[in-house]
């Protein structure tokens, strides 16, 4: 398989590494190798929260700027700051409301790059399904309904059945249901 | 044979196991706090007996370690780098008198840095040690590396250090395992003082028997293809080489894997010291020109002897400073191919996205204290009981309230009453009378406090000592505290009280205060100021104690207040640059002040804090009434 390249982002506390962790069990469960970079500590208190995924046969855990296949942002203006990331067609999905994305001096950029980008006001979603902490699984459903990948939404799914704590598990597949049905009606 | 997805250090912890580790001591310290936890997860579930320890410090679990071992034991210690700092005179000695099981010192290396007050490399005091030093480049290596460690180290009987680097112990691979088997080494220790205890005639024959191991295991590492190896083709010459030690290693390959690219050949350098010297000089003399991309610092570099040869830092070929991320590699290497004339890379790296980005002016996210952090709490009533005093501070998350003003420095672990006493006597000498106040946290005051403040006592010197008791060691990712009497495996141990430290240490002004009370505590530091000023005083200490509000959500805050601000609120943004809490924030609507239910913890400090009374609680509705 070629590798495929995934950076998500956000800010800490939104679930980052959650998301990054359902991608990469789906993707163990398929057999195929799985590397990746998360961010600990100091850098993790509230801040710009970035972690990398790498499927296939690599050695390093980062993601070069203008490697990645996917970007997955938890918020808009994370999904700028690591835009760079994103390669040549690459694909963008992020939480903010589809009318404002992306802001005007982007937008040059992202059709040079060829890069497509789907929007999802995640935290909305969320909120109004009384969920208010898991935007990252309102990103994640939302993903899934596009069908790109190594995964299919099933084998997404199977995943967050599998590793959600007890207490989380209806809700999650609940707000994770949700927002794969809307990515359902945006799908081109 | 299972698989699953290893967190590097975890990999590391599954390693030391796998090498029949029996005992295994650590401080936490990122990048390395989640070696000891993933420890303890694998013995339960296993059914392992390997004893495991939080220490108090970085020394203590050194020497913990070392007395396993030369009982016979296979024993292993885990820091971050600058904890090695702490443990470095253990070390340094450790080293002369070697082992009988074996001791690995795990010592992890945070290049960026990310999470550390350097970027010190961990490899050059295995160095100035004079023990091995094995540098992984992943996860599945660092396994390996952490079971052959403890080979090593009993086989030579010497202290080996494994440094992983943050991008190992912070990476995420997967990797198969089989079931785990206990070693059954009995403890048995032989009595010969003149070795165990020996005095400096003897140290000078341990330190000629510790040259004589060195040089065998450096003929060893020039045959170890485990984890020394290159790509040469027999009897071509190139005009380019690369050597390359821990992550660099990785993102080299992978680049030029990605690239197609096999004209270059490679040396991988896993034993950077003793170093593999007949490997390093047969690939040496198959190319014209090398290229050495290690991190952090030098050390293979200097280690090659012919420097016409050798690109790297010396040469101003790669950066002095900063974590090697594979962009900055790939522009290394391409740059350094089209000096030498030879086919680049591909075309240079794409610098639009991140001249774009700049121009963008994002938020900075700096990091900052949690909604309801009690730190956040105390820093306010010290900045507003003593505003002009001078705030030495000291390491986790607190270092974060100089967000808040309430931290003027930061040096090293228990440097905040160090300083303090420091501060006091160099404006004493002038007859001046400058207040300081200085802020400790819980683990870091049971790390390395009380030698400060016994110095303090004994000289006395006069400044208010604020501990700030969360009960736990938050910023590593919420380990126990000796204040808990929680031990590593989760067993009751003796919790050690605060106070009777404080007090043992010959403090008279001890008042304990919950911080999320504002008043009260600027009360108390107005109190213990005065206290300090007094001739008749001395020291004072203050513990804050309020349990940390991520580790213990439900008994920091009892009950969540729901708040609104009102039209009180007369915009003098005291509570957002003062307070700094992340739920506050600025409505651009309303044009005031206003709070993000989402991010608020319903802790309800900030009432107390707006000088207007504009930030209330919203009246429950009398639902049951």
């Amino acid at each position: 398989m070629e590798t495929v390249n995934f950076v998500l982002c956000g800010l800490g506390g939104q679930g980052v590494l959650f998301m990054t962790k359902i991608l990469a069990e789906t993707a163990l469960s398929k057999g195929i190798k799985v590397m990746g970079a998360e961010t600990h500590g100091m850098a993790q208190r509230g801040g710009s929260v970035i972690s990398h995924l790498r499927l296939g046969e690599v050695q390093s855990s980062l993601v070069r700027s203008g490697t990645a296949h996917f970007l997955l942002a938890l918020d808009e203006n994370e999904a700028y700051r690591y835009l760079p990331f994103l390669g040549r067609k690459g694909r963008l999905y992020v939480n903010a409301d589809p009318g404002l994305f992306p802001r005007q001096e982007v937008r040059p950029y992202i059709k040079d790059k060829g890069i497509t980008y789907h929007c999802l006001p995640a935290t909305k979603e969320a909120v109004d399904l009384g969920a208010p902490m898991s935007s990252n699984l309102a990103l994640a459903g939302f993903f899934s309904a596009f069908d790109e990948g190594p995964f299919s939404s099933g084998e997404i799914r199977e995943t967050i059945e599998r590793i959600s704590p007890s207490r989380f598990r209806d809700f999650n597949l609940k707000v994770f249901d949700a927002c794969h049905a809307i990515g359902r009606e945006n799908m081109p | 044979m299972r698989e699953q997805i290893f967190l590097g250090n975890e990999a590391i912890a599954l390693g030391l196991l796998e090498g029949g580790c029996q005992v295994l001591t650590s401080y936490p310290g990122t990048p390395s706090s989640e070696i000891l936890p993933g420890a303890v997860k694998l013995i339960r579930s296993e059914g392992l007996n390997t004893y495991t320890e939080w220490s108090t410090n970085e020394k203590v679990a050194l020497d913990n370690a070392f007395a396993a071992a030369i009982a016979g034991k296979r024993a292993a210690c885990c820091m971050k780098q600058v904890g090695l700092n702490v443990a470095a005179d253990s070390l340094m000695s450790a080293a002369y008198l070697g082992t009988v099981g074996a001791l690995v010192i795990i010592s992890c290396d945070d290049p960026g840095p990310h999470s550390s007050q350097t970027e010190q490399d961990s490899r050059l005091m295995a160095r100035l040690a004079k023990v091995p030093v094995l540098d992984p480049s992943t996860p599945e290596e660092a396994r390996q590396m952490a079971a052959f460690a403890l080979d090593l180290s009993e086989q030579f009987k010497v202290p080996v250090v494994l440094r992983p680097a943050i991008r190992v112990c912070h990476a995420r691979q997967s990797i198969s395992w089989e079931r785990l088997q206990n070693n059954e080494t009995k403890a048995a220790f032989e009595k010969d003082p003149t070795h165990w205890a020996a005095t400096p005639r003897f140290r000078f024959l341990l330190h000629k028997e510790l040259n004589k191991k060195l040089a065998d295991m450096s003929r060893m590492f020039d045959k170890l293809e485990r984890f020394n190896f290159h790509d040469l083709e027999e009897g071509k010459r190139y005009a380019l080489g690369i050597i390359a030690g821990g992550v660099p290693y990785a993102v080299v390959r992978d680049i030029f894997k990605e690239g197609d690219r096999h004209d270059i050949p490679v040396l991988k350098i896993g034993t950077p010291y003793p170093f593999p010297e007949r490997l390093a000089e047969e690939f040496l003399s198959a190319c014209q020109k090398v290229l050495v991309i290690e991190e952090t610092d030098s050390v293979i570099e200097y280690f090659l002897r012919d420097k016409q040869k050798v690109l790297g830092r010396l040469s101003g070929h790669v950066p002095l400073e900063g974590e090697l991320i594979p962009d900055v590699i790939y522009n290394v290497i391409n740059r350094t191919l089209k000096e030498l004339s030879l086919d680049p890379l591909a075309e240079d790296l794409d610098t639009s996205g991140a001249e774009l980005v700049s121009s963008l002016e994002l938020p900075v996210r700096r990091p900052t204290l949690c909604p309801g952090c009690p730190h956040r709490a105390s820093f306010f009533s010290i900045r507003k009981a003593r505003p002009k005093a001078i705030f030495t501070s000291d390491i986790g998350c607190y270092t974060l309230g100089l967000n808040l003003g309430g931290v003027d420095t930061c040096l090293d672990m228990g440097a905040a009453i160090t300083m303090a006493s420091g501060f006091y006597q160099a404006f004493a000498q002038d007859g001046a009378d400058q207040p300081i106040i200085a802020t400790i946290g819980d683990s870091t005051f049971y790390h390395s406090g009380t030698a400060g403040l016994l110095n303090a006592v004994y000289n006395d010197a006069r400044f208010v000592l604020v501990i700030l008791d969360n009960e736990i060691t938050a910023m590593t990712g919420m380990q126990p505290t000796p204040g808990l009497g929680v031990r590593a495996d989760g067993s009751k141990g003796r919790a050690i009280s605060l106070e009777q430290v404080v007090r043992g240490c010959g403090v008279e002004f001890l008042e304990i205060v919950d911080p999320y009370d504002i008043k009260a505590m600027t009360r108390v530091v107005k109190k213990a100021a005065e206290y300090v000023s007094d001739p008749n005083g001395g020291i004072a200490v203050i513990i804050a104690r309020h349990p940390c509000v991520i580790a213990y959500r439900d008994q920091a805050i009892p009950e969540r207040k729901e708040l609104t601000v009102t039209e009180d609120c007369v915009e003098c943004n005291l509570c957002i640059e003062r307070f700094e809490c992340p739920a506050l924030y600025r409505d651009e609507k309303l044009g005031r002040t206003a709070i993000n239910p989402v991010l608020c913890s319903g802790c309800g400090v900030c009432i107390d804090v707006c000088p207007k009374g504009a930030i209330v609680e919203v009246r429950k509705s009398d639902g049951n009434g």
